[in-house]
């Protein structure tokens, strides 16, 4: 079965991809250079910050002294990505050298911010304490609640239940990749929706804003002012509440959907209107680096192969229905087994054994947690287990060569097979050889030439 | 020409087939193998203890064969 994997798609490869006129106006914005100097490898953030004061072109040979030989590759991968993101610039200097030198916007606007601190462009409201704003315990909880609701309506269109204010068609682009629509029985999800469930929320929540801003082009807003504003909006301060009047009527349309999402809250009083951004929405620029800040972890694993959730979320109810279980649920628990039948349900569904032993390793509880492993390895040792019971025959298309005339053609063909990549088997005693289909062409028309 | 055979073309138009699998499951093969009337017999060659090289379009049969025999050897409560 052919195993599909979905990648929490990366948010700074779809920044890469702009044109470079856009990406330069991005750059114009302090708080971008600073997610996206957050998002870049180690090796790359130094090389930044060194030639952040340096005015001229430093040449690629003076920076490759810099690194020890077993960082080769290391650097090469920063100098890649610093170039795909266009904050180095290459140019050729008078000895016919390459050098790279900082792009001069990105620069001037980094330097700004080091020295003088980044300054939002609007002050949180509340200064005189006049609204009453939500504790950030609470806050909490709404934005869980609201993502939650609309990860419940993700997977479950078909019940005509409208949970979120999300209209249907923003919620067709989001179900894309995850859910298949099938006539009969109504939308399923397909292999990638079972994984993206597994996926832990900030790599979720980065895969429905791409999605997001991908499809902003086809509603007529332009991707880089909503990367901008999003980018803007990790680095507001959780909790303070900011006038909806300082924002254009795109990012006000924008925020009414991440308020959808549990990003931010809306509030209105007497007068004015204002956003309250939420947990989820500081994490984004934080979890760029991808040091995410794990939520509370509420999964038992015991080693008779009984799990004990300490959950009332629906959501997290219909995950782990996703691979075990549900024995039965109590007012602050959900007690389930994981048996034979229903993990085969999971493989079905083409969820591996790895990505529901890393669930259940990044949800346990604190106190399993503590334990060295936290999942028991007779759980783990039997998931993997069962999931090669169901590999135990590999089949291949191929074709069977027999009664070589010497050992040496033999043996040539041997070679030639695998260096195409399709020796599948061979047995010198009686000289046989099993060769892949797709490579069969080629290996008749080489002892066709071997023969002459 | 000198005397290399390809075996594959000469049998069947459409691909045969290799299969790799455990011991255990090459003698359930064979054992199967054995059983069916001369005209349905599907292995070409018995490679080794753990490849088998057959006819095509037997995979889907093979593979429920395999299925309803772990399916013999597991319980599963009733709920």
């Amino acid at each position: 079965m052919p195993q599909v994997k979905i990648i929490a798609k990366n948010f700074m490869d779809m920044v890469a991809s702009l044109t470079a006129i856009k990406l330069d106006k991005l750059y114009n914005n302090v708080f971008i250079c600073e997610a996206i100097l957050r998002s870049l490898p180690p090796l790359a953030k130094k090389y930044v910050l060194q030639l952040l004061f340096t005015d001229a072109p430093v040449t690629a040979k003076m920076m490759k002294e810099w690194v020890l030989p077993d960082g080769e590759s290391k650097h090469g991968v920063a100098i890649d990505r610093l170039i795909q993101l266009r904050i180095f610039n290459e140019s050729v200097d008078r000895k016919k050298e390459t050098c790279y030198s900082l792009n001069p916007t990105f620069q001037k606007n980094l330097q700004k911010h080091i020295i003088s601190g980044g300054v939002l462009p609007r002050e949180p409201m509340n200064s005189n304490n006049a609204i009453k704003l939500p504790s950030l315990q609470e806050l909490e909880t709404y934005a869980l609640h609201q993502w939650e609701c609309f990860l419940l309506q993700l997977i479950n269109s078909g019940q005509g239940e409208k949970l979120t204010g999300i209209s249907s068609s923003m919620m067709k682009v989001f179900q894309r990749g995850l859910l298949s629509q099938r006539d009969r029985d109504g939308p399923r999800l397909t292999e990638s929706g079972f994984q993206f469930l597994l996926m832990d929320t900030n790599a979720q929540l980065w895969y429905i804003i791409r999605e997001y801003i991908s499809n902003a082009e086809e509603r007529d807003v332009d991707p880089a002012d909503l990367i901008s504003f999003l980018l803007e909006l990790s680095f507001h301060v959780t909790g303070e509440a900011y006038n909806l009047n300082t924002l254009t009527d795109v990012q006000r349309t924008t925020l009414k959907d991440l308020a959808d999402l549990g990003l931010v809250k809306l509030q209105q009083g007497r007068k004015d209107s204002w956003f309250i951004p939420t947990k989820l929405a500081t994490n984004l620029s934080v979890s760029l680096a991808d040091s995410s800040v794990r939520k509370e972890g509420y999964v038992m694993m015991e080693t008779n192969f009984r799990m004990y959730a300490y959950s009332t979320s629906k959501l997290q109810c219909e995950i782990l229905r996703l691979f075990a279980r549900i024995e039965y649920q109590l007012p602050n628990l959900i007690a389930c087994a994981i048996t034979k039948e229903s993990l085969y349900n999971a493989f079905d569904n083409g969820i591996t054994s790895d990505q529901i032993i890393t669930f259940l390793q990044q949800n346990s509880h604190p106190r399993c947690a503590d334990r060295v492993p936290s999942i028991p390895e007779n759980v783990t040792d039997q998931i993997r287990l069962w999931e090669s019971d169901l590999k135990r025959i590999e089949m291949t298309q191929a074709h069977f060569y027999d009664e070589f005339p010497s050992k040496d053609v033999f043996e040539a063909a041997c070679d030639f097979a695998r260096q195409w990549g399709g020796l599948l088997w061979e047995d010198s005693k009686r000289m046989r050889l099993v060769v892949k289909s797709e490579v069969h062409n080629q290996m008749r028309e080489y002892l066709h030439t071997q023969s002459k | 020409m000198s005397g290399v055979i390809d075996l594959g073309i000469e049998i069947c138009c459409s691909k045969p087939v290799m299969f790799e699998v455990d011991i255990p499951m090459t003698q359930f093969i064979v054992n199967m193998n054995n059983s069916m009337p001369s005209s349905q017999k599907f292995i070409i060659h018995v490679l080794d203890s753990t490849h088998l090289f057959v006819q095509p379009h037997v995979e889907k049969m093979i593979r429920s064969a395999i299925a309803q025999f772990r399916n013999q050897n597991s319980y599963e409560k009733p709920t």
